[in-house]
């Protein structure tokens, strides 16, 4: 009996919606593809449908009403005999809106497979990750998710789903396109936008009956990833049904005992006086990666806590774009467990120039001695990376103690990265010599 | 001699005339042969021809026009099948009202055929292109259209509409109505990918920034003769960009617009930001020289000594070709650098890079900045 009425929910609810887009003389679509975009707020749905010719003039009509359609992207192509077809143009009648007319001259008759294409705004995908660090936090287990949600107010059902990573240069967004009327404005008068048209709402019975179909099936889809130009496209395995308002969330890859770096920073322009906690890793085929960059998304950073598997919750960052063969570096936060503290041991003047025998000081030398104390309260070894800026350009530096790898990073910033055992210490000092006044030419 | 309009006839031709179209010659037939004419992206110019029935003498014709708005100065006629016996003598405007009065005078009855030329507001173009690139980003298959925008108030039957190239169409538009029309299709047309990283513009240290630094990508397109293109100006306009997956289908690149660009010149297009390329750039190195004071011991002209490092990593597995735009200001002389670049202008410098696949480049360079004050 339940069944029943989630059947005929399902069937009507999409027969009603499948109306909204439709060519007049047509029809319905033969497959759609979705070509979701990450980086805007941009969809590239590829419509197959067959028309009807006859020959001569025909005119077909497409009406996309309370939907997010960008009407400047409309375009419509024969799949066969393109010589024989031509569509001359596109009208967009007065007064009426969410409505185009194409103008085809057909020098046959019979059935035409076409395509429609066209830009809808509403339809979004983000990557999103959880990770799970190992008892030792030597390596992890990292899933990639894709996150598709449509908000367009049109069903897409049976759509191939193509996901792009990347970033794309647009002038004008599809969803003001979509509001605009006349499609393509008028002349030398710019006219404010019509107001948003409310998106429509869906009431609780059909949500449930959608929700409880999706759970009849459970199929894990493949994703076959591959670079175009400056993109990477995702294509999903088959096809998707994604109804208006709803969002699918699709695994990407997964994969375990990805060998990561802890790595601590402590660098007071960017932190403040925080350690702040990352782990890094490369995606590169030495970490079990590197077969794709990783989109830009959400992580959620677990750690196996015991024998039992039971995760405790390390934090979360929003990771740019990776590339394959770049190092991953996620911020974790700021922690107690490593500490660096910084402590300016000795302050001398010296070298004082003046201006002429008994005027004022022309220039001097500062002389700091800073003892920097490093420890690593934890059971587990830790990478740390110290940054310390200087007030200028104008410096020598002498380290001693254990100071790990130094280096100078440009004018007036240096480096140390050293690595400490589990609940070590160490120290090093760092004398800098700051040259003031006429000491510096 | 002065011809009146007959008032019947005018009643009856003001009434056919108000039905389909606002801009109406009292006493003519309709319109004939009527031209929208285009190129100039401001002004639109309607010419249409009409078949005035004159009587020998001279004949008064009136030409009113309501709803719509056209410039009276721009108002021109045309003789066209007597144009060495039949005389415009004046145009007059009568006061308060949207029309002019010509005076025409004609040795002998005839019918003639005039072309009246006036430019119409509010009726206009856009030119938009559409290009799909090969899967090796080479080449462009290069779309124009053209998009015509009528809120004039006015409805024509069936005018051409043209540019100054390209598909001429014979179509009737409403008022209110837009458009599109396929202008021009080029195949194969080459062009070339570069990357650009303005240091002027772009962040140094993508360490210090949230979120990628995306290393702008452009399509660089010659109108020329060598690329199948040469015949006329590209209008500027908005160009959406896709590339041929490989697979029958495309994927959209980005869009841009396309500047005006005359025959011989270049169009670059933007189309999106590269996250595969990094761009490191660090100062290292920025001290005073050559310090000169005066009196009061004040610093008054020194030089500097600068080094810049850039470090380039090319994720890619393709190779790319990326220009670095630096900027020294004042007067400066290049003392050191590993790679070669070319002088924009007098504080501008262009290092051309190409760049190996999967390959790391530093390019570094030591200057003085002189006589600095």
């Amino acid at each position: 009996m339940k069944k029943t009425i989630i059947f005929s929910l399902v069937f009507l609810f999409s027969s009603v919606l499948y109306c909204k887009i439709d060519l007049v003389t047509l029809p319905e679509r033969d497959k759609v593809q979705l070509t979701i975009y990450n980086s805007a707020d941009l969809t590239l749905v590829r419509e197959s449908r067959t028309l009807t010719m006859k020959k001569g003039t025909n005119k077909l009509q497409f009406s996309w009403a309370n939907t997010l359609i960008d009407p400047t992207s409309l375009e419509l192509f024969p799949l066969k005999d393109a010589d024989k077809i031509a569509v001359t143009d596109l009208y967009f009648p007065p007064r009426i809106t969410g409505l185009g007319i194409w103008n085809i001259v057909s020098q046959i008759s019979g059935k035409a497979p076409c395509e429609i294409n066209y830009f809808t705004s509403g339809i979004s995908w983000q990557a999103y990750y959880l990770a799970t660090l190992s008892q030792d936090e030597k390596t992890m287990k990292l899933e990639g998710y894709v996150k598709v949600t449509n908000r367009s107010g049109e069903d897409y059902e049976n759509a191939q789903v193509r996901l792009v990573v990347g970033k794309i240069h647009l002038l004008d967004e599809i969803a003001t396109l979509a509001r605009r009327y006349p499609p393509y404005g008028r002349p030398f008068e710019p006219k404010p936008l019509p107001p948003t048209e409310p998106g429509k709402r869906r009431d609780v019975f059909e949500a449930k009956a959608m929700l409880a179909g999706a759970e009849d099936r459970v199929i894990v889809k493949q994703i076959e990833k591959e670079g175009l130009s400056e993109y990477f496209l995702y294509t999903i395995e088959g096809t998707e049904t994604i109804p208006d308002g709803w969002t699918k969330r699709l695994l990407s890859f997964s994969q375990d005992k990805i060998p990561v770096m802890n790595f601590y920073k402590y660098d007071e322009s960017r932190f403040g006086k925080n350690v702040v906690r990352f782990i890094s890793f490369k995606n590169s085929k030495s970490h079990l990666l590197g077969k794709e960059p990783l989109p830009d998304g959400l992580i959620k950073v677990y750690r196996i806590a015991d024998k039992d598997e039971r995760l405790s919750y390390i934090g979360q960052d929003n990771t740019k774009y990776i590339p394959i063969d770049q190092v991953v570096e996620l911020n974790l936060g700021a922690v107690k467990d490593v500490k660096v503290e910084p402590k300016l041991m000795e302050v001398k003047t010296l070298n004082y120039q003046f201006n002429a025998p008994g005027r004022n000081i022309s220039g001097w030398d500062e002389a700091q001695t800073w003892k920097i104390t490093v420890s690593n309260y934890r059971n587990i070894p830790a990478k740390v990376e110290i940054t310390r800026k200087f007030p200028h350009q104008y410096w020598t530096i002498e380290n001693s103690g254990e100071f790990g790898d130094y280096k100078q990073l440009d004018k007036d910033t240096v480096r140390y990265t050293m690595e400490l055992l589990p609940n070590a210490t160490k120290t090093f000092t760092y004398k800098v010599v700051l040259r003031w006044g006429d000491r510096q030419y | 001699m002065k011809k009146f309009l007959i008032p019947v006839a005018v009643s009856i031709l003001v009434l056919a005339n108000f039905s389909m179209a606002r801009t109406k010659l009292v006493a003519l037939p309709e319109r004939a042969d009527t031209v929208i004419r285009l190129d100039n992206p401001f002004y639109t110019l309607v010419e249409e021809e009409r078949v005035l029935a004159l009587q020998k003498g001279t004949n008064q014709v009136d030409f009113s026009w309501t709803g719509v708005s056209i410039d009276p100065d721009s108002i021109r006629i045309k003789i066209i099948s007597h144009p060495d016996e039949v005389k415009l003598i004046s145009v007059s405007y009568p006061p308060g009202e949207n029309a002019c009065i010509w005076q025409i005078y004609s040795p002998s009855p005839y019918e003639e055929k005039i072309r009246i030329s006036y430019l119409l507001k509010n009726i206009d173009r856009l030119i938009t292109y559409k290009a799909i690139a090969n899967k090796d980003e080479t080449k462009i298959n290069l779309q124009s259209f053209l998009i015509l925008r009528n809120f004039s108030g006015e409805d024509f039957q069936l005018a051409k509409i043209l540019l100054d190239y390209g598909e001429t169409y014979e179509k009737s538009v409403s008022h209110e109505e837009t458009r599109q029309m396929l202008l021009v299709t080029k195949s194969s047309v080459p062009i070339e990918k570069k990357f650009t990283f303005d240091a002027r513009k772009l962040p140094w240290d993508p360490e210090k920034v949230m979120g990628n630094v995306g290393i702008p990508v452009t399509y660089e397109i010659k109108n020329d003769k060598n690329s199948g293109l040469g015949e006329f100006v590209l209008w500027d306009g908005k160009a959406r960009i896709f590339q041929d997956d490989g697979k029958r289908t495309t994927i959209f690149l980005g869009e841009d617009n396309v500047s005006f660009t005359p025959v011989g010149e270049k169009c670059s297009l933007y189309v999106g930001d590269s996250r595969d390329i990094v761009v490191t750039q660090r100062k290292i190195k920025e001290t005073k020289i050559n310090v000169r004071k005066n009196d009061s011991n004040a610093v008054i002209l020194y030089d500097t000594d600068e080094i810049i490092k850039v470090d380039i990593e090319n994720f890619k597995d393709m190779p790319a070709t990326l220009t670095l735009i630096q900027e020294i200001p004042g007067e400066w002389d290049m003392e050191e650098t590993n790679h070669s670049y070319e002088k924009e202008d007098a504080n501008t410098l262009k290092f051309n890079i190409q760049l190996a696949p999967k390959a790391k480049q530093t390019v570094t360079f030591h200057y003085h900045r002189r006589n600095v004050r």
